[in-house]
């Protein structure tokens, strides 16, 4: 130990002092009126097992009950229909006149022909006009 | 188990009297370190009362990988801080005045006690470190829980205490040998 520790230490011992018989029956009249405050007890492993497992049904069933309420909520699909409440579907048919065209030539010539018959049939209705008036 | 372990939960299970036995060996000490933070001997045996009660109080709360000792001083330097915020009269005041209780406790000697200059001259905190080395003998590990302060807070600290603490000791050392040889 060196001067200076000893030197400390010497002078701490000097300072005079000691617990008086009053304050020493004031201390131990204080700690008979209280009680020490009991440690907090660490959480049991069972209890959280227990806990997890409330907790996890609690969930299930609230989902389930959540499912359950979504599917009532929403409109079903309706009364599927049969062939009873089908209405009778009309269809107009059309009657087109139509011919057959018979390509017996090269498409150039038929071209050519279907010209001249368009010709005459507007010179047959030039005629009927200039007849009727 | 020894003898303290023993006491400790007896204490815990609510016997007073083995409390009484288990700081029996710390009151002494405690006093006198309250002594020094203290404004009268009253305010220091409140202090020490208050120590006590509290601990004996929450008792459960004590860690046995610490000292006990180390525990005990935690809750003092605690009391001791709340009583000088609750003081009206700084202690610097007293420390040259006659109502200084540290001084009244003190035996007259030719030389100044180390741990009046030291109050004078520390913080709080330096000068508690101080006196936990050195009169409590604690280690540093020890220091730095009751203080709450990291390891190198508290070597640095004790370093420059003791530098001043140094200074005081070896400036009293040399007047006295200046006075001897005339």
């Amino acid at each position: 130990m060196d001067k200076l520790a000893k030197q400390l230490r010497d002078d701490a011992h000097r300072i005079e002092c000691s617990v008086s018989d009053e304050l020493e029956d004031r201390v131990r009249a204080s700690l008979e009126g209280i009680e020490p405050e009991p440690a907090q007890r660490p959480r049991r492993e069972s209890k959280s097992f227990s806990f997890w497992w409330a907790s996890s049904l609690t969930g299930v069933a609230a989902a389930i009950a959540m499912i359950a309420f979504i599917n009532l909520q929403t409109p079903g699909p309706g009364p599927v229909a049969t062939d009873s409440n089908l209405q009778p579907l009309v269809i107009p048919t059309v009657r087109w006149h139509t011919e057959t065209a018979v390509l017996t030539s090269p498409l150039e010539q038929e071209f050519e022909d279907l010209q001249a018959d368009l010709k005459k049939a507007e010179e047959a209705v030039k005629q009927d006009i200039d007849r009727l008036f | 188990m020894s003898n303290e372990a023993a006491l400790i939960e007896a204490a815990r299970n609510g016997s007073a009297a083995a409390f009484a036995d288990l700081v029996g060996a710390y009151r002494e000490g405690l006093l006198r370190f309250l002594l020094t933070r203290s404004s009268s001997f009253a305010d220091a045996e409140d202090a020490l009362q208050d120590t006590l009660i509290n601990a004996y109080r929450y008792l459960h709360s004590y860690d046995a990988r610490w000292r006990f000792s180390t525990w005990l001083y935690r809750i003092a330097i605690n009391n001791a801080a709340r009583l000088k915020s609750t003081e009206t009269v700084e202690l610097g005041d007293l420390s040259d005045g006659g109502d200084d209780p540290l001084r009244l406790c003190i035996e007259a000697s030719e030389r100044e006690n180390l741990w009046l200059s030291a109050r004078r001259s520390l913080t709080d905190e330096v000068y508690a470190a101080m006196w936990l080395r050195y009169v409590e003998d604690m280690s540093i590990k020890d220091i730095s829980t009751v203080l709450e302060r990291s390891v190198s807070w508290t070597k640095v600290n004790l370093m420059r205490g003791r530098k001043i603490l140094d200074a005081e000791f070896n400036k009293v050392a040399t007047d006295e040998k200046s006075k001897a040889y005339g």
